[in-house]
């Protein structure tokens, strides 16, 4: 779209009783196959463009969405949209900056010139290796999705910023049966690096994984239940602070004041050996974007240090709610959601103790070695996640692996029962879902020990 | 775009496929309005306002169906989706064919639901009854402290289909929905809880039903503490036993049991359940807002039962996977994959007083977290945060948090032992899933203490 038409639907926006407005413009394509026991059984590509206006007075906004880009009829929508803002004072658009262009995405070979074949048998090799890995292991399923977005935000500032990214996962899942009890290993990285990401990826190794975890737990016994001690081991295991603590630091709950967190600025809201951070700027990670949605640049983020509350995550509503900076984290799956606050690469700084030593120090608890997901709720702060891989620890020693637990509690006192943090730090990617749509994170922590937590298993 | 225009583009697809080398193909268009407006402290916090449209593409080459699709509708549209659908065909070597369709009976598929009230939802008309709720509900208590979300939204849209075998249908409907979540604080402790509302007539929205069960959620859930670990009898009040069902819904499909994923593999026409038991997938359901007479394959749906007094009937069924098994499409296949319509499971006679006095001595369970992550759904294995209240002398006692609710959803199934006359409708993907509470007996509750 050109900046004359640009210039026409800010005017449009603005014309009745609005302090700001912004145009987001999407374009994104993917192609994603599915592999089941080798085969392929389902292959898609799509293309999709749209377009978003916000418009604000204040902390009211409008926001309006189409894939029609004809600037006349978006012209019209901005106007109409632009009566839901009472009043009749107008402000003016300023000049447009010189377009910025970034790219968080690290690609050395472009994953739009391998042809779809070759991923596929990739995926294929990885499949057959594992059925034939061990009896037990009796369904294979797999796939991939490569993706490429470019957004556009400008907005009535004079904010002029395009962005791309590049993105590449993919998933393995195997699943081990023995009589009825069904369980499953499963991994799916992602990255915003090229295809080398695949070319260098340890797929074999991480497949032997995927399918010892699913028939360890094929062969385990259920998780007690009660309150332990529980070393959650690095990776994705930080699903726990993205649920008990993330969600509530960000702008869309703290500045409501709904969130368990607000008004705790320079507080010690965690024990002291916990410091996290927010990191967008991460190159190649999959969480990480140099400009957020709103066109504001990103950054890295101390949340927490030694415990002590150093930040929150502030976009531009929050930031008027809160009268606080943004900190760039304002993010949405697509056009069709407006912007909020939203986590990117979130973790637990390494603390100083090896995993090791941890485990050695817990007489008796449950320690976790892969997470499922979890979710919270932000004003009372309790949250709950799903472990998919556990061992129980007797005498400070890895002892038998037990399935089917679930973690539980309130966030605000987990995070002062983290006793012990590890020097492991490793990252994970996941996709978070909250009231923009489903964006990409990652998650992360070194192994860490909570003092007390409640395991729901299923033995008395 | 218009209706007419979307339909020259369908037509040159349909028309263009076999010359471009696929044996069969269909194409779909949707299109997609949509209003929300969400109130918070007084005033409209967000107005959004959508219209949205795309084309989905699918050809069918030796058997193999690759698939396209684009939200820009300009001069490539066609090519791009051709040639896309072609490329994944290519890489496709699935054992089992999928298939184009049409009913020589059912050449023509045409239904329109629209409600005819959807002009009365005017953004004026959103903001007044949501300022009008978020009054009423600041107005329930003093501990009352915000109305975190109130959010009023409706939608409506056609979509349209064709196919090489002469196959044309095309559907339209609208719906309104409505959610508003609180907090409420009492000495330093917060709880929050919500309701929700689903229709087609703003004005059959009722103030004051709506405004006693947001009470209910929220102010009753003070003085809640946890409860000892052990074996409870248990009333899942109906929407979260729905919650709960849904997460090992997908069993039911015939996908997931063809694939091994699903313990219900072989079973049809066992016992899976209580006798008390019956659930049955009706797409034409009267008390249902979207009745679905065919699915996106072009195949009449029609009544049956999935379980009944227990015994699993059948499995929902498409196109591909009926084939499998030399059986015809039980009219679910939606999207290129399966799933439901209505589902209703039939309810008892007792309200939901009466199942607590039948429990005398257990616990309610009002709500499950965590279901997208705590449940395997292979197994049947959960463990869940619940919260809910203590059943003592078979009425309501203390609320009750901070406990995981765990066991196996095939062995809870057959531990059914009563449904009440208290039915819920619950949206879903299409259609709605209308259940009443259920009693299940020793369900396994992990709380403070052993």
């Amino acid at each position: 779209m050109n900046d004359s038409s640009i210039m026409k639907i800010l005017d449009a926006a603005l014309s009745n009783n609005a302090d700001f407005a912004e145009l987001y413009m999407e374009e994104e394509s993917s192609k994603s196959v599915s592999l089941l026991k080798g085969k392929v059984i389902k292959a898609g590509t799509n293309k999709g463009a749209g377009i978003g206006i916000r418009i604000m007075q204040g902390t009211n906004c409008v926001y309006v969405y189409s894939n029609n880009f004809d600037p006349e009829s978006l012209i019209h929508m901005a106007r109409e949209a632009s009566m839901a803002l009472a009043g009749t004072d107008r402000a003016a658009a300023a000049d447009l900056q010189k377009l910025c262009k970034s790219s968080p995405s690290m690609i050395s070979v472009d994953p739009a010139a391998i042809a779809k074949s070759e991923t596929v048998e990739w995926l294929r090799n990885a499949s057959e290796y594992a059925l034939g890995y061990d009896p037990l292991i009796t369904q294979v399923a797999c796939g991939y999705n490569f993706s490429s977005k470019t957004i556009r935000v400008v907005n009535s500032r004079g904010v002029n910023k395009e962005e791309t990214k590049s993105r590449i996962r993919f998933s393995v899942e195997t699943v081990a049966s023995k009589g009825d009890e069904k369980q499953t290993g499963r991994i799916s990285p992602g990255t915003l690096k090229g295809y080398e990401f695949i070319n260098e990826y340890p797929i074999i190794d991480k497949v032997r994984e995927c399918c010892d975890t699913a028939i360890r737990m094929a062969n385990a016994g259920y998780a007690p239940s009660g309150k332990m001690p529980v070393i959650i081991c690095n990776g994705f295991g930080g699903v726990i602070f993205h649920e008990a603590c993330g969600h509530a630091l960000e702008a869309s709950s703290v500045g409501i004041g709904s969130s368990c967190f607000a008004g705790k600025l320079g507080q010690q809201i965690a024990s002291s050996v916990v410091s996290a951070r927010d990191n967008a700027r991460i190159e190649g990670e999959w969480g990480s974007y140099y400009t957020d949605d709103e066109g504001n640049e990103s950054s890295d983020l101390q949340l927490i240090e030694n415990g002590i509350l150093k930040n929150y995550l502030i976009d531009e509503l929050g930031s008027r709610r809160m009268n606080m900076p943004v900190t760039g984290c304002s993010r949405r799956e697509d056009y069709c959601y407006a912007p909020t606050s939203r986590m990117s690469n979130t973790y637990i700084e390494n603390g100083s103790s090896t995993p090791e030593e941890i485990i050695a120090n817990t007489e008796e608890g449950l320690y976790c070695t892969q997470m499922g997901g979890g979710s919270v709720d932000t004003a009372t702060g309790e949250f709950n996640f799903a472990v998919n891989e556990a061992y129980m620890i007797r005498g400070g020693k890895i002892a038998e692996p037990v399935r089917g637990a679930t973690l539980i509690g309130k966030g605000p006192e987990v995070l002062m029962n983290i006793d012990m943090v590890g020097n492991d730090l490793e990252l994970a990617a996941g996709v978070c879902g909250a009231s923009s749509g489903g964006v990409p994170v990652t998650v992360g922590q070194p192994t860490i020990r909570v003092s007390s937590i409640l395991v729901g298993g299923r033995e008395e | 775009m218009t209706i007419e225009e979307a339909k020259v583009i369908l037509k040159e697809l349909i028309d263009r496929s076999k010359s471009f080398g696929f044996d069969e193909a269909s194409a779909m268009y949707s299109d997609h309005e949509s209003m929300s407006v969400d109130i918070l402290n007084g005033e409209v916090s967000s107005y959004e306002n959508s219209r949205d449209s795309g084309i989905t593409f699918r050809g069918l080459k030796n058997g193999q169906m690759g698939t396209s699709s684009t939200n820009i509708l300009d001069d490539n549209t066609v090519e791009y989706l051709l040639a896309g659908a072609m490329e994944n065909c290519e890489v496709l070597n699935d054992e089992d064919p999928d298939f184009i369709y049409c009913d020589p009976d059912h050449k023509e598929l045409i239904f329109t639901q629209m409600s005819g009230t959807y002009d009365k939802n005017t953004y004026e008309r959103f903001k007044e009854l949501g300022l009008q709720i978020e009054k009423a509900i600041l107005a329930i208590d003093p501990a009352v402290k915000q109305v975190d979300y109130l959010s009023i939204g409706c939608s409506r849209g056609p979509s349209m289909m064709m196919n090489t075998k002469g196959l044309y249908a095309y559907t339209d409907e609208d719906g309104i929905s409505l959610y508003a979540g609180a907090r409420a604080e009492r000495d330093g402790v917060v709880k929050s809880g919500g309701h929700y509302w689903i229709g087609k007539d703003i004005d059959d929205f009722d103030l004051s039903k709506f405004i006693e069960t947001v009470e209910d959620n929220l102010m009753t859930k003070f003085g809640a503490a946890s409860v000892r670990s052990g074996s409870y009898d248990v009333v899942f009040r109906n929407d979260a036993f729905v919650s709960l069902f849904k997460a090992f819904f997908a069993s039911f499909s015939s996908i997931i049991i063809q694939r091994g994923l699903s313990l219900l593999k072989d079973k049809v026409g066992t016992k899976i359940a209580s006798e008390v038991f019956t659930l049955k997938e009706l797409p034409m359901y009267e008390k249902a807002l979207t009745k679905i007479p065919f699915d996106t394959e072009g195949v009449m749906t029609y009544d049956k039962a999935i379980v009944e007094n227990g015994i699993f009937m059948t499995a929902f069924y498409n196109l591909k996977t009926a084939y499998k098994e030399n059986r015809k499409s039980t009219g679910n296949g939606f999207g290129g994959s399966i799933g439901a319509t209505n589902i209703v499971v039939t309810p008892g006679d007792k309200d939901f007083n009466g199942l607590c006095e039948t429990v005398g001595e257990g616990l309610i369970i009002t709500e499950v977290s965590g279901l997208h992550a705590g449940v395997n759904p292979i197994s049947g294995d959960f463990s869940l945060l619940c919260e809910g209240f203590r059943i003592e002398a078979g009425k309501r006692g203390r609320p009750v948090e901070q406990i995981t609710i765990s066991g196996n959803f095939y062995e809870m199934m057959q531990n059914i032992s009563e449904l009440g006359n208290d039915v819920t409708n619950i949206p879903g993907t299409r259609g709605e899933f209308f259940c009443p509470s259920v009693i299940v007996k020793n369900m396994s509750i992990a709380g403070e203490e052993k």
